[in-house]
Formats: structure tokens, sequence, C-alpha cells
């Protein structure tokens, strides 16, 4: 069946810069925004602008993250002709299967997946950030430039700069130099990691690139420099407004708290949904000496306590007299009576006893320190948690 | 797989329940925050194993299509059986107006119930909160060996023709039922019941030899005058019968109450309603809230005590909300203070208006109202 284009959503990575919360899970399905899963947002912006083929590489801890896509429901892509499929790495006649060795290389184990779709572009995804996007303009603008790739760019502040991948473009937007992480970068256009390539391209310089024992078979280290230096044409895709990249427990904590202001981030335009799998359960109930102020709270949850400018996911419960400050409780968790949680994000399922301590704030430090629970962790009754500790 | 087939009645409005149901039937009317009240029935039978459903309508039915729509959310959308709607069909003595009671609704689907492949029927009103474990109904309406079982409940109301005693036998599986003499405090039924298939199709060609209309009071009746026997089955959880606006008003209060929640909605037996894939409820700076439900989706800015809010509502700063339900979408402005208000959905309330009703006599505002 023929489709114009179709995205590949890179979801098999560990995320090992999170620690405890992606022991057992994979990095996409990390509980966000109260109501989210990561991959939620790649997956809605697909849906909304009509891309409705979308296959899922999955490596690392896949087995919550199959269930969570499922038949893809919950997005609007369980569809006849078309859908989200999971793509683990497989064994074939000939070969006894390999890992995954790099994003290039797993894009290069599905070259015949692609080809099902007989696609004209592809547009590669990762399911490791938060951001609303229209792909179907970014491909509008990879059509009229006649471009070979096209990779969206989001301008970043200098002083960041070296930890992107950054584009060196003329004033229209054509790539002349790609540097990853550059230590004296001359542009602020950062790679946001989205590309669309033209697919017979993307698989000429995919076959190449396998032959390169060199290689680490990835598309910033390998793929673009090489189609670079072999005069392919490469257009930025400048892209304004939000978007984060949440590989470590600081920028989850902060892309989380980004939530509780709409003026970065609109989750109540209706015409842009992020959908999500969520459990139904009955709608949360705060409770008569309960305070809550500039918080998300979710369904299922049982507020008794304080909380202020923190983000609860579903089914979370807060007891009488517990105080809960700049934190993320992901879903199920449960917190004690006469707690206080501050700085600290609690995975899912994890119990913390009454009267525990868990994190606390900076107190003047510029650094903030984050506090983790590990998802199904315990913290004892009266127990402390020094800041920036974590418990798994 | 039980051998039950489950058959509800949607097709009834209350008329006590004035605006709320202009729009609707009784058994789609949203309840606690996010819920439909058929969602009790349906997810009842859901969780009991049922996987054949015939949901019985006859107008105004619209909003509750748009709500069970496959019958995906339950489960009910299956290759073969599932869930299947049962809207009027053209007859040529088709009534018009509304079935005047349950066995003439009962009489106009017979066709589909002879079809039924299962022997056993479970009868459930799509208008009650209830989460009822039907496993339990099944398995007693088996031990018994009676044709046809009642569910019964200490708590439900009573009206006139539902009301039942309980005769002692020394076989506790086989406690009878039997119609109370008028004016005797006795166990009211909940309009819940397991029949066989056979005894539901005999009644119905009774009824239709009789021309009677009543499924309790005329075919009941008749079945114990002729010696037949009814097993007893005692839900002891939360129940509401909703048919006034007092009643509907007071049931989503009621879902304030720990106790009461903790038994509908319960972890073991969930009610499943449509899903609706919205963000979380967000609480402004200078929200304060207390004692309240909240749906996600909402954005509060104000405050809130005793309330039911269903999805997307929008509390703006210094709205005061006392004691009310307020459905999906509504918009409360700038310190509007209400108390003791239903209100339908995507209504607004002006920046600094005042409503107030009273307990006994909630205010109800229809949909998409501006005031």
């Amino acid at each position: 069946m023929k489709k114009e284009c179709i995205a590949m959503l890179l979801a098999g990575g560990q995320g090992s810069r999170l620690y405890a919360l992606t022991s057992r899970t994979a990095k996409p399905i990390i509980p966000f925004g109260g109501k989210y899963r990561i991959i939620d947002f790649p997956l809605s912006n697909c849906a909304n602008c009509g891309i409705d083929v979308v296959g899922v590489l999955t490596q690392y801890q896949p087995l919550q993250l199959n269930s969570y896509i499922g038949s893809g429901q919950p997005w609007d892509l369980d569809i006849a002709r078309g859908g989200v499929y999971i793509l683990p790495p497989y064994q074939s006649a000939g070969s006894k299967g390999e890992w995954f060795s790099g994003t290039a290389n797993a894009i290069y184990q599905n070259i015949s997946f692609v080809d099902m779709w007989e696609p004209e572009y592809v547009l590669i995804l990762s399911g490791d950030h938060i951001y609303k996007m229209d792909y179907s303009d970014m491909l509008e603008q990879h059509k009229a430039h006649g471009a070979d790739c096209s990779i969206a760019v989001i301008r970043v502040p200098f002083e960041d700069a070296p930890r992107f991948g950054i584009m060196t473009t003329d004033d229209e937007g054509y790539i002349h130099k790609f540097s990853e992480k550059p230590r004296e970068p001359d542009s602020d256009l950062a790679s946001m990691g989205i590309y669309i390539f033209t697919w017979q391209k993307l698989k000429h310089y995919l076959i190449e690139d396998e032959k390169d024992p060199q290689s680490e078979k990835d598309f910033g280290k390998n793929i673009i420099p090489s189609m670079l230096s072999q005069g392919e044409k490469l257009w930025a895709y400048s892209f304004e407004g939000y978007w984060r990249d949440v590989g470590t427990i600081e920028s989850l904590w902060e892309s989380n708290m980004d939530m509780l202001s709409p003026t970065l981030i609109d989750l109540y335009d209706r015409s842009w949904p992020i959908r999500s799998r969520s459990p139904i359960r009955p709608p949360h109930y705060v409770g008569a000496n309960a305070a809550i102020h500039h918080s998300i709270i979710t369904e299922g949850c049982e507020i008794y306590g304080s909380v202020s400018n923190s983000v609860l996911s579903n089914s979370v419960s807060v007891g009488e007299g517990t105080v809960v400050n700049y934190s993320i409780l992901m879903p199920g968790c449960k917190i004690g009576k006469n707690a206080v949680i501050e700085y600290t994000i609690i995975g899912e399922n994890a119990v913390i006893g009454d009267g525990a301590r868990v994190g606390s704030p900076p107190n003047g430090r510029t650094d903030i320190l984050i506090t983790t629970c590990g998802p199904d962790s315990i913290v004892d009754e009266n127990a402390r948690v020094e800041a920036g500790a974590m418990v798994y | 797989m039980p051998d039950l087939h489950g058959l509800i009645y949607a097709y009834h409005s209350s008329p006590s329940l004035g605006d709320l149901v202009e729009p609707r039937t009784s058994a789609s009317l949203p309840f606690c925050s996010r819920y439909r009240l058929i969602d009790f029935a349906l997810s009842s039978m859901t969780n009991a194993g049922v996987r054949d459903v015939g949901v019985i309508m006859q107008h105004d039915y619209q909003s509750l299509l748009d709500h069970i729509g496959s019958g995906k959310d339950w489960d009910l959308s299956r290759l073969s059986g599932g869930l299947r709607l049962l809207p009027p069909f053209g007859m040529r003595d088709s009534r018009f107006g509304e079935f005047r009671g349950c066995l003439e609704a009962l009489a106009a689907v017979k066709t589909y119930i002879i079809n039924i492949k299962q022997s056993h029927i479970v009868l459930f009103r799509g208008d009650l909160a209830v989460n009822i474990d039907l496993k339990a109904v099944f398995e007693a309406h088996l031990n018994s060996g009676c044709a046809i079982t009642a569910v019964c409940s200490e708590n439900a109301a009573k009206s006139v023709g539902d009301i039942f005693f309980v005769r002692e036998t020394p076989d506790t599986a086989k406690q009878l039922l039997f119609a109370a003499p008028t004016g005797m405090d006795a166990l009211a039924s909940t309009e819940v019941y397991i029949i066989t298939k056979d005894l539901l199709i005999d009644l119905i060609e009774w009824s239709n030899a009789n021309n009677k209309k009543h499924f309790h009071r005329d075919a009941l009746s008749h079945y114990l005058q002729e010696g037949g026997t009814i097993g007893l089955y005692c839900h002891r959880g939360y129940i509401s019968h909703i048919s006034t606006v007092t009643d509907y008003y007071n049931a989503n209060l009621d879902m304030l109450n720990q106790e009461y929640r903790n038994d509908l909605f319960s972890a073991d037996s969930p009610i499943y309603t449509k899903g609706r894939s919205s963000v979380s409820s967000y609480y402004g700076e200078d929200s304060s809230v207390n004692n309240s439900l909240v749906a996600d989706g909402c954005y509060i800015e104000g405050e809130l005590t005793n309330c039911v809010l269903f999805r997307g509502v929008r509390v703006r700063k210094g709205a005061k909300l006392k004691n009310c339900v307020i459905m999906q979408d509504c918009i409360v402005g700038d310190s509007a203070s209400l108390s003791y208000v239903i209100s339908d959905k995507y209504t607004v309330f002006s920046n600094g208006l005042v409503l107030s009703g009273s307990r006994a006599l909630p205010i109800t505002v229809p949909k998409c109202r501006i005031i």
C-alpha cells in the first residue's frame, strides 16, 4: 500500500540518565505532565497531521511500551490501512539477528518495513521530546525545496549550543555545516532530532553507512555528515514554540514544571489535542482540609494534604497534613500523612510513609538538586531522604 | 462465560428530571464528573463476564448512541454478539408515546429475546447508580433453582408496587420473596432481575394476551399468584434510583462521601465509561477547594466547596461555587457566585452573577445557555 510519508519513531534507547526511573521501563513511556507519557507527544502530532503509519522501534525494556501502545486506539491510529507498528529487532534467514546498534542501524534493519509502504518521504522521530508540531508543514517545505533531508531546528541560547547538534545555514535555511556538540558554536540553531528524508536517498546512505566498520550507525554522527560531504541538499526547518529534550532527571523535572504555565505550551488547545491511554478512574477528590495551588491534578487522585507547584498523575494519594511542593508524583504513588515532599520526582506506585521528609528546596543555591524515588520504591515512616538522593 | 444475557432499559426519560432529560434519556444522564448512568448497568454486566447485551431504547437516544458507540469502552464491540442497540421497530400497531411499562418495552423486542442464545437474562434499569456483583447474583439464582431472582436492597427507594417481603425458609440459599401487603415496611426491589429466558417469554406472551404493561405490578403478581417463587439476592452497597432532580442532586453529592464513592467505584469491579482524552486539571495560584470532586480538563482559579465538576469546566478568578453540580465545559465567570446549582453542559455564567438555590430545591440550568 502506498503512502506519501510514514513516520519511524525511535523508542529503543535506554534513557540511562534517568537512572531509577528507566530501570524497568523504556524512556518513551515515562509519565509526563499529569495525564501523559512522553511518547504521546510524537504519536499525537502524527495523528493530528494525518501521518497514519507509525513504526515504533523498540529494544530496551519494551514490554510496558508495547502494552501502552497496543492497537494505537487512543491516538486514533487503529486503522485498517495503516496504523502503529511495534518494530523490535528480529532474525531472518541467513542472519542470526542483531540488536539495533544505533539510530541509523535501527532504520536500516527495517528497510523492508518502510518499503512495504512505498513512501516518497520518511519522517524520523524520537520518543523523548516534549513539543507540539505540525509535521505536514515541514513536509511541504521539504518538497518545495526539493530537499534530500530536512532537519527541524530550534534557536537555543549560545551558551547552551555546545549540548546540541548545531546547524550552520544561509539566510534561506540551506545547511552548510553540521557540528555535533561543538565547543565553539558558530550558530544557535540546534537540531531537534526530527528529520524528513526523501526515502530513496536515505535508503542509499543507510546501506552505504552499514558497510563502514568505523561508523557508529547514528543519524547525527554519521548519516547527516556523510550526506553533507557528498553535496546532498539539506535544509533546516525552523520551529518556533515549546520543545524540550527530557533525557535527564533535571530536564524531566523542569519540563514538567513548564506544564504549569500554559503560556509555554497550551495543552488545552482542542485543535491540536495530545492524547494518551489513561485508565478509567473516578474524578479526583479534594478533601475538606486540602489546599491546592498552581498544580496539575489528574483523575483518581485523593488529596487530603497541601499541594503546590506540582504535577500529579492519576491515582495518586496525598495524606492529611502532608506538604507537596515543586514535585512530580507519577501514577499510583501513595504519600502518607504529615510527610514533606519537596523538589522530588516520585515514580509509579512508590509508597512514602507517614512523617517522611523527602528532598529539600535549593535554599539560595543556584543548582537545584532533584530527589528521585524510583517506581515501586518504599520510603519508611519518618525517614529522611536528602536532596539529590535516589531511592530505588 | 456465564450463560447469561443482558438487557438494559434505556428508553425512559423521567419527567421529574425536567430540563436534565430534555436533551436525553435518564440512562444517558451525566453523573459524578465523568460517567453516564448507563455505565453502571453496562459495567456491572461486563464485570460479571456477560458479553452479549441488548439496550432497549425508544426516543431521544442521540446522546445515548453518542456515548455507547460500538460498545468498545466496555469491551462489548465483538465479532459475534456483544452490544446490540434495540431502537423501536416500526410495527403495524406501533404505538405513539413512551412504552407504558417495562413489559411493553420487552414485548417490543420479543423477537430479539426469542433469538437469545443464553438461557438466562439479566434485566437492568439504565437509570440506577449502583455497582451490582452480577456474578454473585447469578450464582444465587442458579443455586436457588428459582426461575427468577430479584436483586433487593434496604437502600432502594420504595415506590408503590415494588415492595417485597422475605419469607424465612430453612434453606438459606432459597430465601423467597413475596409481594408485601400495602403499608408493610419491607425490602424494596432494585428492579434488577435475573430470569430464565423461557419464563420471560411466557410472561411477555401472557401480558400480550391480557393487555398488561407492567413487569412488576402485573407480570410478577400474576407469577406469584400462580404459585411461582422468586429468589432473593440482597445488594448491600450504595444504590440510587435517579428519577427526580433531587435524586440526581443528592446522588452526585453522595459521591463526596468516601465510603459511597469507594463502594460505587470499587477497584475490583471498575465502572467503565467513554474515554475522552483530555488534559489534567489545573489549579491556579489563588484557587481554594475543599470537599469536591473534579474531573480532568478543568481550569480552576476560584473557590469550590462541596462541588462535583465534570470535564473541561473553567472557574475564573474570584468565582465561588458551593454545593454545585457543574457539567462538562461550563464556564463560571469572574466573581460569579453559585450555590445549589445544577448546570447542564456548555453553559456560561457571566462575571459577577449570583445564583442561589437550596438543598431542597436546587436550581437546574439547561444546556448551552448564557446567563
